[in-house]
């Protein structure tokens, strides 16, 4: 096939592309599927059940058949729409779901098995052996039913997102979209104008229309050229508005570079979210066929995409072509065609007394029966007076009629409405709110009336926000309404295909009516109606129409179609917004984290953070040698870490202790000025939440810190109080975990190491700052720091808090200076071993089933005063509660001790009546020199000494356990006052 | 004066500085920021002659400049005086108010464009969910931006400040290098 005259293809230059590995050319302003009609293809894939070779329906985003594989590795990408794939120079696509050559695609078999698929087979076979399903049925299937294949690579392209603001959304750019985005541009009102084409026009583009006596293009250009001129629109080519979301929240995805062969330094495609005050929806129609046997034969396709692809694109899918309607429409595609010179066989029009509207045969009364031409249409029966006859065509144009495209006013449940004048559903009146439906998607279809309804909605919409708009002088346009004559699907024995992506028949929706599959909802899971990456939108109207039929009922009784997001297919990876591998999330550095870097420290994810887990040493070969290292070193010399990611939040006013005393389930009000306090928060219900310490400062002024993990929790939790339950308080708060670089400096020689960084004449001695004492001082030289003796290890222990920018040089600092004191720096790793030797609880403890007393806490809980949780920790359930937190050892020092192990006693059986409770941490101790663990054991306080069982029945671990005190360490304490 | 180095947000011994096309991203490591709350006693102050701005909005004195973060709570900003003890100092101007230093607890960087407007409203569009039309010069607020906590403030029509938490540096310098690289082929 030559090209037609006219189009908007640029001749002057080719574009080579390959489909199936032919060499192929077209134009700029081609769609892959214009180009392939140009090069007489028209054959482009297999149906999804039945294998059926199938050619164009559409030719915009509807399409149901075309679907392609493009590019090749990694991008690879399936189920693309030939129709809506921009041809590009060196664009490579393949068709998909084919076992050998496209031609003679061997799962054609399933053709003749039809029988076997009707609707609902799914449900009806494969039902025994249940075994063979995951084996052999679904592979079988995936494989046979399957669309486009993955790659299974990562994609490689970049993806982006953004945000947009406007006054009103114009979504669509055809005759409806243009006059309002005119309309509303030149009120100076924020516009953006989104269409999905990337040539704006719409409808006009396809069409021989003048306006004011010029072809429509000329139209279209002038206004493209005044709204690129107004600063205030904001025009989105290749932008699809995907969904209508909360809040006049419109989500639209933008095709940067899908029409480029790599994308280069821009994203492959953006997520927008669009905020509008309001929109309007200008989205046009989608004709709809008419269901006749055979009628997927490749040729014969929608009469409007016939038309389109002539008047746009200049090719005809055949020399000769026959039209099929039941409405004025479908004659001018046969007036536009012939006006090209493709030879018209004949308009069959099933309405009575037509008369042809040009020079072509007519069929008035007529219907197309049966088609023939398996890879390619070659003759259409045409059924007229009771009488048949064959004619010989290669293509044939098919108009059942049009639906508005209401999709987006139905994503809030919005219920379109059956107008019997027009034929089809219109949108509802209920739809999103500020969301206003313009031109065709609004049944307003004829030229005329979608340029007034797209300027009058605009002139609507901003009179709502109080903007004054002027309606633009419109072009004289055709304003000719055509009533399509009620012809759902022309009855017939073979096969007549509703849903061309489903592979979904006339006989599969009688079926499902016969098995009382009839409400809507039904007959789409029965037949797979309406499903894939078209969503039914060729589909879902006829079906009804045809079940309506069945029941007798009217349309509007049967049921309705209502649409969610997204309109059409939108990738995960645009969804995702480009965050990929390191950047899904943030990660959070610590102060020393550069320092630890580069002393090759293996880091490890807690919560946001990266922390350093442990230091290896050349000569190290197995993490352990490492971790035994330095809880050794820590215990016998001194250990630095970097602990500042425990959370920490400023607390000042005059009320401050009081708001402490009420958070904390122990006194913080009573707490002298320059000490600190082991605090315990307690949730509502008086089960343990988290634990800290509460530095005070100043009278008016603490520090608290929270567990790493629960940071945000503690401090949103913190504002709650403040804001909501005691606002009369005089408190203010703000978070300083960030501000504050803190490490902790523990073992014997803590206080050493610290007398040579503090500036002179700071006193730190046991004497004049002894346990659980803070103050503020200055070290180095004048740097403004904070101290605390607080200890996690049991060790004598300190932590040391500098302006955050001082962490790298103060640990290196520590470690250098520190060297002949053993100084060394340990990571999370020994953090836990030296915590659960000392039997400090932990995160592992505070799990959110634990009350203060299991925890050995319970007389923290202060009578004196009343503090959120206290009251129900008192509650009898958990009084009852006698699982207390003990120690564990195994008898045999050999064995391990895993976190998890539930514990019993000695000769017991194991289950849920006999477990006694659970080990919650573990670790190996190089100073008792075997695993230990930390667990709650019922009565575990009166049981010192017990041997017990640790069960861990995932690997038939039985060892046996002595019971003894969670303090492996200084049970005294005595180090930590030293 | 301390004889410990410190390093920037980003590791480094100097502040990070890039320019993109149009656009110039520099890491302000020498800005103080102290926070500042009302007690429920205290009058509205006006530290070191600072007129305290209304939500939603920036406002700029001799040296030193705040944005509000709450009710009655504000950022306080003092140029080029990171290495001091600045929170002490505001103190002593702002009796009966709360005052917690805040230096380190954020990085800021300021973006600015030499082309007007529009590249820093392009690259908003692109980073936050804010209606670059209503956020003019003197506006600041908190929003989020690439799952990060941001306060932005528009110090001017072609000048912008994106602040986050400091530990979070590296992420926010990374977003802000892709989105303003991709933007530099586009035009303004």
């Amino acid at each position: 096939m030559t090209r037609l005259s006219g189009g908007l293809i640029d001749r002057s230059r080719s574009l080579n592309f390959t489909f199936d590995g032919r060499k192929l050319a077209g134009h700029p302003g081609d769609t892959l599927a214009s180009a392939l009609l140009a090069n007489d293809v028209r054959l482009m894939g297999r149906s999804f059940k039945y294998h059926r070779p199938r050619g164009l329906i559409a030719a915009g985003s509807e399409e149901p058949n075309a679907l392609v594989e493009l590019r090749g590795g990694a991008r690879q990408e399936p189920n693309t729409r030939a129709t809506v794939a921009e041809l590009f120079d060196g664009l490579d696509a393949r068709s998909q779901n084919r076992i050998g050559s496209l031609r003679f695609d061997l799962l054609g078999v399933n053709d003749l098995l039809s029988p076997f698929f009707a609707a609902g087979f799914y449900y009806k076979t494969f039902m025994w052996p249940k075994a063979f399903w995951e084996k052999l049925y679904e592979p079988a299937i995936r494989r046979a039913a399957g669309l486009g294949s993955l790659s299974m690579q990562a994609d490689p392209d970049p993806y982006d997102k953004g945000f947009l603001h406007c006054d009103l959304l114009v979504i669509g750019g055809g005759a409806a979209g243009l006059a309002a985005a005119q309309a509303a541009a030149r009120s100076g009102a924020r516009v953006i104008l989104a269409d999905e084409d990337f040539r704006l026009g719409g409808r006009l583009l396809a069409e021989t229309h003048l306006l004011d006596d010029a072809p429509a293009a000329g139209w279209v250009s002038g206004v493209e050229e005044e709204l690129a001129s107004l600063p205030n629109l904001r025009i989105m080519r290749r932008t699809t508005v995907f969904g209508a979301f909360d809040h006049g929240i419109y989500g639209a995805v933008e095709r940067v570079a899908d029409h480029l062969p790599e994308p280069g330094d821009k994203p492959r495609q953006t997520l927008w979210r669009i905020t509008a005050k309001r929109a309007i929806l200008a989205a046009g129609a989608v004709e709809r066929h008419i269901p006749f046997a055979n009628n997927d034969r490749p040729g014969i396709m929608l009469a409007g995409a016939m038309r389109a692809f002539a008047n746009r694109w200049a090719v005809s899918p055949a020399a000769r072509v026959a039209i099929f309607t039941n409405n004025d429409d479908g004659h001018r595609t046969a007036i536009d065609l012939a006006a090209k010179g493709v030879d018209i066989a004949g308009v069959i029009d099933s309405r009575d007394n037509v008369t042809t509207m040009g020079s072509y045969p007519i069929f008035a009364g007529g219907v197309v029966s049966d088609a023939k031409g398996r890879l390619g249409l070659t003759k259409i029966e045409v059924t007229q007076n009771g009488r048949s006859q064959w004619i010989e065509c290669g293509a044939l144009g098919v108009s059942g009629g049009w639906n508005p495209n209401l999709h987006l006013a139905s994503h809030h449940r919005g219920r379109p409405v059956w107008d019997e004048a027009l034929q089809s559903f219109v949108p509802a009146k209920d739809g999103p709110p500020g969301l206003i439906v313009a031109g065709a998607a609004n049944g307003q279809g004829s030229t005329a009336a979608a340029l007034r309804s797209g300027a009058e909605a605009a002139v609507q919409a901003l009179g709502e926000l109080g903007i004054t708009g002027a309606l633009p002088d419109l072009p004289q346009a055709e304003d000719v309404v055509s009533k399509p004559h009620a012809l759902w699907h022309v009855p017939g024995k073979g096969r007549a295909w509703v849903d061309f992506q489903n592979d979904v028949t006339v006989k599969d929706i009688k079926l499902a009516h016969q098995e009382n599959m009839r409400p809507v909802e039904h007959l789409k899971r029965w037949t797979t109606l309406g499903m894939a990456t078209d969503q039914g939108k060729t589909a879902n109207v006829t079906a009804l129409a045809i079940m309506s039929e069945l029941t007798g009922k009217p349309i509007p009784e049967t049921g309705t179609t209502i649409f969610r997001p997204p309109y059409s297919g939108v990738s995960l990876s645009v969804l995702g917004g480009g965050n990929t591998a390191g950047h899904f999330r943030p990660r959070r550095l610590t102060p020393t984290h550069h320092w630890a870097e580069a002393q090759g420290a293996v880091f490890v994810e807690v919560g946001p953070w990266m922390r350093a887990q442990y230091f290896p040493r050349p000569g190290e070969t197995h993490w352990r040698q490492t971790v035994d290292r330095e809880v050794l070193a820590t215990r016998e010399g001194v250990g630095i870490c970097d602990v500042t990611t425990l959370g920490k939040v400023d607390v000042q006013g005059a009320d401050a202790g009081e708001f402490l005393n009420r958070l904390y389930c122990n006194g913080m009000k009573t707490l002298k000025t320059g000490m600190v306090r082991y605090g315990l928060m307690l949730r509502e219900d008086g089960i343990a939440w988290d634990d800290g310490t509460c530095a005070r400062l100043a009278e008016d002024h603490y520090v608290v810190t929270t567990t790493t993990a629960q940071a945000g929790p503690v401090y949103r939790h913190m504002e709650f109080a403040r804001q909501c339950l005691w606002p009369e308080m005089d408190v203010q708060l703000i978070s300083t975990t960030d501000a504050w670089a803190q490490v902790s400096v523990a073992g014997p020689n803590a206080r050493r190491l610290l007398e040579r960084i503090v500036d002179e004449g700071v006193d730190i001695s046991n004497e004049a700052f002894p346990f659980m004492a803070c103050k503020g001082l200055t070290i180095c030289g004048g740097l403004r720091a904070r101290l605390f003796r607080i200890s996690f290890s049991g060790e004598l222990a300190y932590e040391v808090a500098v302006p955050t920018r001082y962490g790298n040089a103060l640990m290196q600092r520590l470690i250098e200076i520190g060297a002949d004191l053993g100084a060394t720096p340990y990571g999370t790793e020994a953090l836990g071993a030296l915590r659960i030797e000392k039997g400090h609880a932990a995160g592992n403890e505070l799990n959110g089933q634990t009350s203060p007393q299991m925890l050995g806490m319970g007389r923290m809980v202060s009578t004196k005063k009343d503090s959120i949780g206290a009251v129900m920790s008192r509650r009898e359930g958990l009084a009852a509660d006698t699982r207390r937190l003990v120690g564990l050892q195994p008898v045999d020092s050999a064995q391990p001790v895993l976190a998890g192990m539930h514990l019993f006693t000695d000769s017991a059986a194991q289950n849920t009546e006999t477990d006694q409770g659970w080990i919650t941490s573990a670790c190996y101790s190089p100073h008792v020199g075997s695993a230990i663990g930390l667990g709650f054991l019922a009565r575990g306080d009166e049981r010192m000494g017990e041997v017990i069982t640790g069960a861990n029945p995932l690997d038939q671990q039985q060892v046996a356990l002595r019971v003894v005190s969670p303090h492996f360490v200084d049970p005294d304490g005595g180090r930590l006052r030293d | 004066m301390t004889d410990l180095t410190p390093i920037t947000a980003l590791g480094a011994s100097a502040p990070a500085d890039q320019h993109f096309g149009p656009l110039r991203i520099s890491e302000n490591a020498d800005m103080a920021l102290a926070s500042l709350a009302l007690r429920r006693t205290a009058d509205m102050p006006a530290p070191m002659g600072l007129e305290l701005p209304a939500p939603g909005k920036w406002s700029q004195g001799q040296g030193v400049a705040a944005f509000w973060t709450g009710p009655d709570q504000w950022m306080i900003e003092a140029e080029t005086r990171a290495a001091e003890d600045f929170a002490a100092e505001l103190a002593s101007h702002a009796p009966g108010c709360s005052i917690t230093e805040q230096t380190d607890a954020w990085t800021v960087f300021e973006i600015a464009s030499d082309r007007g407007d529009a590249p820093i409203r392009a690259l908003m569009e692109k980073l936050v969910n804010i209606d670059t039309g209503s956020f003019g010069p003197g506006s600041a607020t908190r929003t989020g931006l690439h799952h990060l906590s941001v306060f932005l403030v528009r110090r001017a029509e072609d000048r912008l400040a994106v602040m986050t938490m400091r530990s979070m540096a590296r992420d926010l310098w990374h977003v802000l290098q892709e989105t303003a690289r991709r933007l530099k082929g586009e035009p303004a």
